[in-house]
């Protein structure tokens, strides 16, 4: 239902179009008064423009609406002001203000300030999405809010309160202890809440990047992954759930002389960890360092490393983040559980693992292991030893010194033997994509390649050398394998791809050069 | 008689491959531009396809000796022979000696006929070149790609460096390169079918997307069409590093995302097993919210809940919670 706009309102326009060089600009204002009771709902719906609701002792309530079109000319500004329609619908149980827009709007743009006055019991829902401030004052019945971006403010809100926002600020003002639960989700936001020093509530609080600070006396009761929970002073109370992605969450008591507010994540940190120099649960942080002399050992909970040179060997790991080391004296441990790996030239043994994403390295002398549980692995040089397995993505071996063992769930495996190698092993398996191994021609070799396929005449082993190949049905598969021995035989070869080719060449490459840093 | 009729008279020998090269390209051209001709091949083809899935089946005896049964067999339909007179016959006979008699003496009386020699001139002849290899300009093929002709062998290179064509080779009856600008239409399709077909294509396909990236992530090379193949690449290959690949290509060209290619990169985010193409999902909407364009709900709403998933990989939380922050509905 909609009601019309009642006569008994202010009603206030005022024209404000100029000639400024790019357009026109409207300013108007309307202000009307709905029927609500006091124990009905009042819900808002305002895509553009900021909020603010405020509770009172006077019964109904009292919308003002300002609203502001921007339009490139007169005629647009008229499209403008037809387009941005204030809608008041619903009844005295539940009353609903709308701003209509159309969902593309061209060469103009409108912006719809609400200010409302409604009975302090009512129940207030409030839907937005570009949100300068969303304010509530006064409130007693249940609050939702849900937006996009912009400051929440809650102040004097004592009843059941749920906020869900992406980007911008939630502040959450109690002027008495809290009563009621409390819900705030956001993802990009810092949440703060301010409370009377004496109030008692259970909180649990959920970042993943951000900090916890509080100057109460927060009890800590339980910690599992990126959650918190306790109790301030005595037990019992609501439960304020605060969750933030990257921000970071301030509980806060009010008045004067209070305490400096400290972290709750470093404070758990120093209670449990006990490894030197480890800065386990640390809120998040981008550590960026040209040189460490000596050891470096790095433990965090969200954090992106960079570091140039480390004189030493180096320990590091991260629950997410990137993790780009430059030079490493020593043996090397790497251990992310998600995000990219760029690691330079690595003097020791290397220890790389990623929970998903990319892996480059350009120099693993001593060779090592490498894992991926998702990601494209490419490693310009090896030295030693190495084994490199990715739950799914490409493999890269730009030159092999040593020997390799590769394998992916899915993805091609492409590797060149070091020209300088005569013999060296190698496996390589995908169960999906194909192998290439590119040799120089004087490369000596006993090689078992095997290709599993449905689909025979595509997929099949191209050797430029002489290879004794079978054909033979496996089930409803076709298996074609090819073995011999190369130059006289050497070290085994071993080569496996599910439904793709396996290529083995001879093609002369340009070696990487592998300069030794300075030390 | 319209084009359309004249046309749809030819469909038949269309249908059954008798119609000469030009005649059967200037068909199919039409076929592609009229909608009602299009329609009607179609129900051509469709009807062909029936009536070749029809068994033979025997008249059963029974229905063939009530069949015959039913033909009389009494004088009702039997015209009978009346013998015609001798002096009808002589008739016609003077009339028809008469007719030859007559041509013959006014053939006998006129001028024989000349015809007047003219020297016979061969225009142009498209000459049929018998080769191994042969190299056609991206121009000269049509965009449309009939039907799904098998390709083999499929490879990309840069005949010249110096200027800013490319060429793509295949098999198919002989060993064909296509070359042109990444642009030409032509070239765009053939690119885009060698991504699309699937089962033919597999284990080209990873070289493909590194080819496509190279060459269509240059500023002003981007096209919607590539940029769709590899959303349906995205969407379909079960081979994980290629969808890795797609992704990551998606990501260098934002500004030809349709659509149904950020479809394919909500989707991606939303199920694929690989974290890897999770990632990549979001940092090509993140690029696409950079470049200015405004994502769709679906897309915010798929971000909110990767952020928020609790079973899901700690940095894609990560990464999808920053995406947000990018991001003006």
């Amino acid at each position: 239902m909609r009601s019309r706009i009642a006569l008994s309102c202010v009603a206030a326009v005022f024209l404000a179009s100029n000639a400024i060089a790019e357009g026109v600009t409207l300013t108007d204002r309307i202000s009307k008064e709905i029927p609500l009771y006091i124990a009905g709902s009042f819900w808002i719906d305002n895509p553009v423009g900021s909020i603010e609701i405020y509770g009172s002792d006077l019964p109904n309530a009292v919308v003002t609406v300002t609203r502001t079109l921007n339009a490139a000319d007169k005629e647009t500004l008229k499209e403008a002001r037809e387009q941005t329609v204030i809608s008041f619908e619903g009844d005295p149980n539940v009353a609903l203000v709308r701003t209509l827009l159309p969902p593309v709007r061209h060469g103009w743009s409108c912006s719809v300030s609400y200010s409302v006055r409604v009975p302090r019991t009512v129940h207030v829902k409030v839907a937005a999405k570009l949100a300068d401030q969303i304010r509530l004052t006064n409130i007693s019945g249940n609050v939702t809010v849900k937006t996009f971006s912009g400051t929440i403010t809650l102040d004097n809100v004592t009843g059941p309160a749920s906020i869900d926002t992406i980007n911008g600020r939630v502040v959450y003002h109690y002027r008495q202890k809290p009563l009621a639960h409390a819900q705030i989700q956001a993802v990009n936001a810092d949440i703060d809440v301010f409370v009377p020093p004496d109030s008692s509530f259970n909180w649990i609080v959920d970042t993943i990047r951000g900090d916890i600070l509080t100057n109460l006396p927060l009890r800590v009761t339980g910690v599992a992954e990126t959650q918190f929970r306790g109790g301030v002073n005595a037990p019992g109370g609501p439960t304020l759930t605060l969750q933030t992605i990257l921000g970071t969450v301030r509980i806060l008591a009010t008045g004067p002389q209070q305490p400096t507010p400290r972290s709750i994540r470093q404070a758990v940190v120093s209670q449990r960890v006990t490894v030197q120099k480890t800065v386990a649960l640390q809120p998040s942080q981008r550590i960026q360092l040209p040189f460490v002399e000596g050891p470096w050992f790095s433990s965090t909970s969200v954090a992106d490393i960079a570091v140039g040179e480390i004189r030493g060997p180096a320990h590091v790991e991260t629950r997410a983040g990137e993790i780009e080391l430059g030079v490493v004296w020593g043996e090397c441990i790497v251990t992310t559980l998600g995000g990219p790996l760029n690691l330079g030239d690595i003097m020791g043994p290397l220890t790389a693992r990623t929970g998903a994403g990319d892996i480059l390295i350009r120099a693993a002398r001593d060779g090592g292991r490498i894992w991926s549980g998702g990601g494209i692995i490419r490693v310009l040089y090896t030295g030693g030893p190495t084994t490199i397995e990715s739950g799914g993505g490409d493999i890269v071996v730009r030159q092999a010194a040593g020997p390799i063992n590769a394998s992916t769930r899915s993805g091609d495996i492409s590797i060149t033997a070091d020209p300088n190698q005569k013999t060296q092993k190698i496996q390589a398996r995908t169960d999906q994509g194909n192998v290439i191994l590119n040799v120089n021609p004087r490369f000596a070799a006993d090689i078992d390649a095997t290709v599993m396929t449905s689909d025979p005449d595509s997929n099949a082993i191209h050797s430029d050398f002489n290879l004794t190949i079978k054909r033979d049905r496996v089930g409803n598969r076709t298996r074609v394998r090819a073995t011999g021995k190369v130059n006289g035989g050497g070290e085994r070869v071993e080569l496996y791809a599910e439904d793709g080719d396996i290529h083995i060449t001879t093609q002369s490459t340009a070696p990487v050069t592998v300069m030794t840093p300075v030390q | 008689m319209s084009e359309c009729d004249l046309m749809r008279e030819s469909m038949p020998l269309l249908l059954t491959e008798s119609l000469d090269p030009a005649r059967r390209e200037l068909s199919h051209q039409h076929i592609e531009h009229c909608a009602a001709c299009n329609r009607e091949w179609l129900a051509y083809r469709e009807t062909w396809r029936m009536m070749g899935d029809l068994p033979e089946v025997e008249v059963p005896e029974r229905v063939r000796e009530r069949f015959l049964a039913s033909i009389p067999t009494d004088g009702e339909v039997v015209i009978p022979f009346r013998k015609r007179p001798a002096a009808r016959w002589l008739a016609q006979a003077a009339a028809v000696v008469l007719l030859v008699g007559g041509s013959y003496w006014v053939g006998h009386r006129g001028a024989a006929v000349r015809l007047q020699p003219t020297p016979a001139t061969i225009n142009a002849v498209a000459p049929y070149s018998i080769a191994e290899s042969r190299v056609l300009p991206a121009r000269s093929v049509s965009p449309n790609i009939e039907g799904r002709p098998d390709i083999q062998n499929v490879s990309f290179n840069d005949p010249n460096p110096n200027d800013s064509e490319i060429g793509l080779s295949f098999d198919i009856t002989s060993h064909v390169t296509v070359t042109g600008k990444p642009t030409d239409k032509s070239m765009v399709r053939l690119m885009r079918y060698v991504l699309e077909n699937e089962d033919r294509m597999s284990p080209n396909r990873s070289r493909a997307i590194d080819w496509v990236r190279a060459t269509y992530s240059r500023p002003g090379n981007a096209d919607p069409e590539i940029a769709e193949a590899l959303g349906n690449v995205l969407r379909n290959d079960e081979h994980q590093g290629v969808r890795i690949k797609a992704a990551e290509t998606l990501n260098r060209m934002p500004g030809a995302m349709a659509f149904e290619t950020r479809a394919a990169l909500i989707q991606a985010l939303k199920s694929d097993p690989n974290p890897s193409v999770r990632l990549k999902a979001i940092e090509a909407l993140t690029n696409l919210a950079r470049s200015g364009v405004t994502l769709d709900p679906a897309a915010v709403d798929m971000l909110r809940q990767k952020a928020s998933q609790d079973d899901e990989n700690l940095y894609v939380r990560v990464k999808a919670a920053e995406a947000l922050s990018n991001i003006h509905p």
